[in-house]
């Protein structure tokens, strides 16, 4: 087995006891890990972004290299970037397939000069006295979200939901009893909890009376769903601990040097004489662990 | 009956590290002694099963990725299974991905299963897109015009100069999406902007987290049925016949319920007590 590979096992292992010794008190070992984790996603993201959009779809469109021409005061500039990056700039232009839509003043495809224009705004953020420019790329990344999502919501959630719950009781092929499939009993069930959940959140009259008992109804179903919500997730986090599990198991192999045991046992000894250094100044333990 | 009240008055304010070491010892013992607990596919599960399997041959299959290492256990399994019955059945593969870390997890799922265990082609059998961001933004660009957005897949090889794109031009090229993932953007943003507005049929395995949030997509017809977490992975693996990482995790998993489930009766019995107490006294 390569050396990397094998390092790699000694860190993965590091960082997923140290995310777990989070649940014994706040410690450094969980503190690099954390800090490992922000920054290396950070930087890792960065850099994906750059090349998956930026340089192939952004640049690709406005320097493409089907129109270069060394002449040009625009290609220039892209020389000029070249200079200083290369590899994001690569000699001749940009070729990634990109068509060439329209030419104004030298420059290809005009019109993507305005996302262009907007990331930088965005970046602007960094320097306090122009950060206001930066509202412009929030304003229209805010804008053009709210516009897609109001859509979306709309067609799929309220007039897809409606559509795909709503039963015609006249049916006479539509039992009257079945929980795993369509039935007259299960669209009086999805009837009542949306009506009476819907009432719950009706604040524009006290509670009390006939609305008090409908909107105690959707609180039942709001209970029903919060639980089945936390039953999912209990499941879905099990899930992970085993996953990291297998892998901890799999790491405490001898081929891997026996990282697991190792870095478990450097960990019990450090903070364990850590406890006992600080045992007056011991601390009770932190409500929000867990 | 004394004695017995006091014993879950002390289980009651027992030091939660004590429950983070009792999860941890039984989730680790059936690791390494699996038990073989029966797995039976849920109707949810079998109609995924059923979707794909009832595909005509050599379907051009949109597979997306929405999901990071942080929750390889959960949805990894459920690609790999997918793939493997895709691949089985002679279809072909295009996969998207919505998340950064999702470009990797597919390779390595593609490099298992279309590379290693099939010998499929890269450019006719599979090819790897990659990842873009933007999120729904991304699945606007796909459904409208999948060119636009990828003019290269993930080797930097042009989309005219792979085989199996051609006719490839919008998501209504695709007779079948599947989607793993593990939050947005993923399988709600693909019902709202793709699968709803062309009719696309679509599935998805996704987070146990998740699954609430999702299921009423399913009961609702506007999605052909779901895989839910790691059992939903589970269920799947038994369903094409080759057991995986999440039918070994199964034992661990219904076993930590079983715990979680004692500790919260236990629990709420020590909370009615002290209440109790305090209303007397």
């Amino acid at each position: 087995m390569s050396t990397t590979i094998i390092l790699g096992a000694w860190i993965a292992v590091f960082l997923t006891l140290g995310i777990f010794s989070y649940l014994y008190k706040d410690n450094p070992f969980y503190k690099t890990a954390e800090h490992l984790f922000v920054g290396i996603s950070a930087g890792y993201w960065t850099s994906l972004f750059f090349w998956t959009q930026i340089q192939p779809n952004l640049f690709g469109r406005l320097w493409p290299s089907s129109n270069y021409s060394s002449d040009s005061f625009w290609y220039m500039i892209y020389n000029g970037l070249g200079f200083f990056y290369s590899p994001g700039f690569p000699n001749g232009g940009v070729d990634k397939g990109h068509e060439i839509h329209n030419v104004v003043l030298g420059v290809p495809n005009v019109h993507y000069l305005i996302p262009f224009a907007l990331g930088i705004m965005m970046l602007l953020s960094l320097i306090p006295k122009i950060s206001w420019f930066a509202r412009w790329g929030i304003a229209y990344t805010v804008g053009m979200a709210a516009g897609l999502r109001a859509y979306g919501f709309l067609n799929s959630n309220v007039i897809g939901q409606i559509k795909g719950t709503a039963a015609s009781f006249s049916d006479p092929n539509l039992p009257f009893w079945s929980l795993t499939s369509p039935s007259i009993f299960n669209s009086i069930v999805i009837l009542v909890g949306t009506i009476t959940g819907l009432l719950y959140f009706y604040f524009s009259k006290e509670h009390k009376g006939v609305l008090g008992k409908i909107s105690k109804v959707g609180i039942y179903f709001l209970m029903i769903s919060f639980g089945a919500s936390f039953g999912f997730a209990v499941m879905g986090r099990i899930s992970l601990l085993i996953g990291r599990f297998v892998d901890l198991i799999k790491y405490s192999g001898s081929e891997y040097f026996n990282a697991t045991l190792w870095i478990l046992v450097a960990m019990i000894i450090i903070l364990g004489y850590d406890a006992f250094k600080n045992r007056d100044k011991i601390l009770p333990v932190s409500k929000d662990v867990a | 009956m004394n004695r017995l009240t006091e014993f879950l008055l002390k289980i009651g304010k027992v030091d939660r590290r004590w429950i983070f070491i009792v999860l941890a010892v039984v989730v680790f013992i059936p690791i390494i002694k699996p038990i073989g607990m029966p797995i039976r596919a849920t109707v949810t599960t079998k109609v995924v099963y059923d979707t794909i399997e009832n595909l005509p041959p050599n379907s051009n299959v949109l597979v997306s990725i929405e999901y990071s290492p942080s929750t390889k256990p959960e949805n990894h399994p459920m690609a790999i299974s997918i793939l493997r019955h895709l691949f089985k059945n002679d279809h072909k593969v295009f996969v998207t991905c919505l998340w950064p870390d999702g470009q990797f997890m597919a390779q390595d799922a593609l490099k298992q299963v279309a590379e290693e265990e099939y010998g499929k082609i890269y450019g006719e059998d599979y090819v790897l897109l990659g990842f873009r961001p933007g999120g729904e933004a991304v699945i606007k660009g796909i459904v409208s015009n999948i060119r636009k957005l990828y003019t290269v897949d993930v080797n930097q090889t042009k989309i005219d100069e792979i085989p199996m794109m051609e006719g490839i031009y919008k998501f209504s090229d695709f007779a079948f999406l599947f989607t793993a993932s593990a939050g947005f953007p993923g399988t709600v943003e693909w019902v709202q902007y793709a699968s709803d507005p062309t009719g696309v049929p679509m599935s998805s395995g996704v987070t146990s987290i998740q699954v609430n949030e999702v299921m009423p997509y399913v009961q609702a017809g506007q999605m052909k049925g779901l895989l839910a977490g790691m059992p939903g992975a589970a269920e799947y693996e038994a369903l094409i016949g080759q057991k995986g990482s999440a039918t070994s995790g199964m034992d661990a998993q219904s076993i930590a319920h079983l715990v979680i489930v004692l500790f919260i009766i236990l629990g709420n019995a020590a909370f009615f007590i002290e209440r109790q107490r305090s209303r007397k006294y």
